[in-house]
């Protein structure tokens, strides 16, 4: 094939023509027509955002669901900050990481003040740990649930978990009768509270030292290890295991509302933090700090607090979790007994009660090290 | 003029060359970056300190690297057992039923491997598929096959069993049958034969499917973490639990280089032990 002088420009004229309508496009953009949001999964359903796309035609919504708090973070560092308008973390990584590093930032408070006043008690306060230091509100809660470990009710009654709490991972009799749930973070902090320890004060040698034989002990002990809950609840419906350390409502709701009521999430009578034993997670829904900001990320928020769209992200595939919106009487006769039951609305305020806000774990990187070790065995 | 026309050509194509170059080496290049910055920063504008790497032999991470590259070679010499009967026999025995067999394996690779892997879960597990039926039928019940090495290994052979078949079919057609039929004409006994002939000549294939099956299996977690209930922490895990919960992107970048580094020197020198011109149709 001959390749002319004409031919040649032609390319050479071409691939600057391209390169030139890359910067000049997106100067003509309007972003106020798109918004992206990152979240765990639910309000990516159908359910929420078919609603969304329909009140607001012409716009494109786009959302997606990571697998982990660290895995969507990562995003927003590696410069996605550009791509996304939303994100849903669990507050301490909204706390600790995103907003002092930038990542977020505030909401209008004369906007999203009065829908805290129709939370449930817990959250109409409102919820402290949704501002930062500086008294910035930096994220809507939403889904919420308590989070400590989950046990199969025929083969170890509810008073006798609550009663042994953590305990129950280090007796003789629970060898090889357990699962390990491996999302780390949250291991991290019960085994602190596992060995009497306050997992949200910084930790000296000795510390360090006794949370190393709790994590030989519990790793010691467990029978597998897998970050998939409904794997984990599969072994404990057909017997082989009886327990699982680090799960609540969040797991233990997809079984439970498959008939499987056998399968409970357990909140200890007691523990060593002020007396309380449990841990609670509290989703945070905030604006990334996009140079090019979509004003429909804010109405998002605001649409998500509608009584049919809270029960939708209450009951969205995968998980099923209470919402802090339940506290309006027009969101909570949304829900059937049955999924009451499924996310255990009757012990629910009782066990809110005996957990701790999920907080950053002050020494996670020393912490972090020691459950990795003890991990590989 | 032929020269004119290819540097022409050379030139218009340099654009679209460097960016294939950029994008395939880019990746590589802000890993072998990030894998020497201090522990927990999360842009490259810091000094090289290659604490990583420290922090790599000094934490017991070369077990995990152990345990992965280990299961890797255990279930790359079980797949090459198991392949090259059948190998064989879909070159040089099974003529059209050939294409019935491949056919066969290649549909398994159209379903997701989690959830082949999760199927076998469901097959395996107490109360399972298996254990299940016996249980109801005979009353005996045993505990389930899961959770441990031997299963994780098995989960490898699965999953990694066409990657090791197709080079070994590949490479055992391309030996003549007239050296094989010289061979027994000159008094050769069936495992000279094959020790002689078949095997060396059908090298090429062998090296390919090894290569194939040890590098995808050693970077492999999934067969772990489903079927193995994490029996043992493999490296593919430990960088992911560095990038995640971790937050420490330069320790995952050095665990990543470490393991790209064996990898390819096994991959470099396992390809120039053999000429792949041959199993690639070319210089025949």
């Amino acid at each position: 094939m001959k390749f002319t002088r004409r031919q040649f420009n032609k390319a050479v004229i071409g691939g600057a023509g391209l390169a030139a309508m890359g910067p000049l496009g997106r100067a003509f953009a309007d972003r106020n027509d798109q918004m992206n949001i990152l979240c765990w999964e639910g309000y990516n359903s159908d359910e929420v955002l078919g609603p969304f796309r329909s009140a607001h035609s012409g716009a494109t919504v786009r959302a997606e669901s990571g697998t982990s708090d660290p895995d969507m973070i990562n995003k927003l560092r590696a410069g996605e900050v550009n791509v996304w308008d939303l994100i849903n973390v669990n507050q301490p990584w909204a706390k600790a990481q995103l907003y002092p590093e930038k990542l977020i930032k505030p909401l209008n408070k004369d906007r999203f003040l009065p829908y805290f006043d129709r939370m449930l008690p817990e959250f109409s306060g409102p919820y402290p740990l949704a501002f930062a230091d500086d008294g910035e509100l930096i994220g809507m809660p939403q889904r919420y649930g308590p989070f400590s470990f989950v046990v199969n009710t025929d083969k170890i009654s509810r008073e006798m978990a609550e009663d042994q709490g953590w305990k129950l991972f280090l007796d003789p009799n629970m060898k090889d009768r357990f699962g390990i749930l491996t999302y780390d973070n949250w291991n991290i902090m019960h085994m602190c509270l596992t060995g009497d320890q306050n997992p949200f004060e910084p930790m000296d040698e000795a510390g360090l030292e006794t949370f190393k034989g709790t994590a030989a002990a519990i790793f010691g002990g467990a029978k597998l290890l897998t970050d998939d809950l409904v794997a984990m609840n599969t072994a404990l419906i057909n017997g082989e295991i009886d327990a699982y350390f680090t799960g609540g409502t969040y797991t233990a709701s997809p079984a439970r509302y498959d008939g499987a009521t056998n399968v409970r999430a357990i909140t200890p009578n007691s523990g060593p933090v002020d007396g309380k034993g449990g841990v609670v997670w509290i989703e945070l829904t905030s604006a990334v700090n996009n140079p090019d900001p979509s004003s429909l990320a804010e109405d998002f928020l605001e649409f998500v607090q509608d009584p049919d769209i809270a029960k939708a992200v209450s009951f969205a595939e995968g998980t099923y979790n209470p919402v802090s919106q339940m506290g309006d009487e027009a969101v909570f006769s949304k829900f059937d007994a049955d999924e009451l039951d499924a996310i255990q609305w009757d012990s629910l305020g009782e066990e809110m009660a005996r957990s701790l806000d999920y907080q950053v774990i002050s020494s996670y990187d020393a912490l972090n090290e020691l459950y990795n070790a003890a991990k590989r065995g | 003029m032929e020269r004119h026309d290819r540097t022409m050509g050379l030139l218009s194509a340099l654009p679209v060359l460097l960016v294939l170059l950029l994008s395939f080496a880019a990746p590589l290049l802000v890993v072998l970056a990030f894998s020497v910055m201090p522990p927990k920063v999360f842009d490259l504008a810091h000094m090289p300190d290659f604490s990583a790497y420290g922090v790599l032999l000094s934490q017991g991470y070369h077990r995990s690297l152990a345990w992965a590259l280990g299961t890797a070679l255990a279930s790359t010499i079980l797949l090459f057992l198991i392949c090259w009967p059948l190998a064989y026999a879909m070159a040089k025995v099974f003529k059209r039923f050939t294409l019935v067999i491949t056919v066969a394996v290649v549909i398994t690779l159209f379903v997701s491997e989690n959830i082949r892997l999760f199927g076998w879960v469901l097959t395996l597990m107490k109360g399972g598929l298996i254990e299940g039926h016996l249980r109801a039928l005979t009353g005996m019940s045993f505990e389930g096959a899961l959770y441990n090495v031997p299963i994780i290994i098995f989960g490898l052979v699965y999953v990694y069993f066409p990657f090791m078949l197709f080079p070994l079919v590949q490479g055992i057609s391309m030996v003549p049958d007239d050296a094989r039929q010289a061979a027994s004409d000159l008094g050769a006994s069936k495992w000279q034969v094959f020790w002689e002939i078949d095997l060396p000549l059908s090298a090429p294939g062998i090296v390919v499917g090894s290569l194939l099956s040890f590098v995808l299996a050693a970077g492999a977690m999934a067969e772990s973490k489903l079927l193995g209930g994490q029996a043992v922490i493999v490296i593919a895990d430990e960088i992911e639990t560095a990038f995640t919960y971790g937050q420490n992107w330069p320790l995952g970048s050095a665990l990543s280089i470490v393991l790209i580094l064996i990898i390819g020197s096994l991959a470099v020198f396992g390809v120039s032990r053999v000429d792949l011109d041959s199993i690639m149709g070319r210089g025949r």
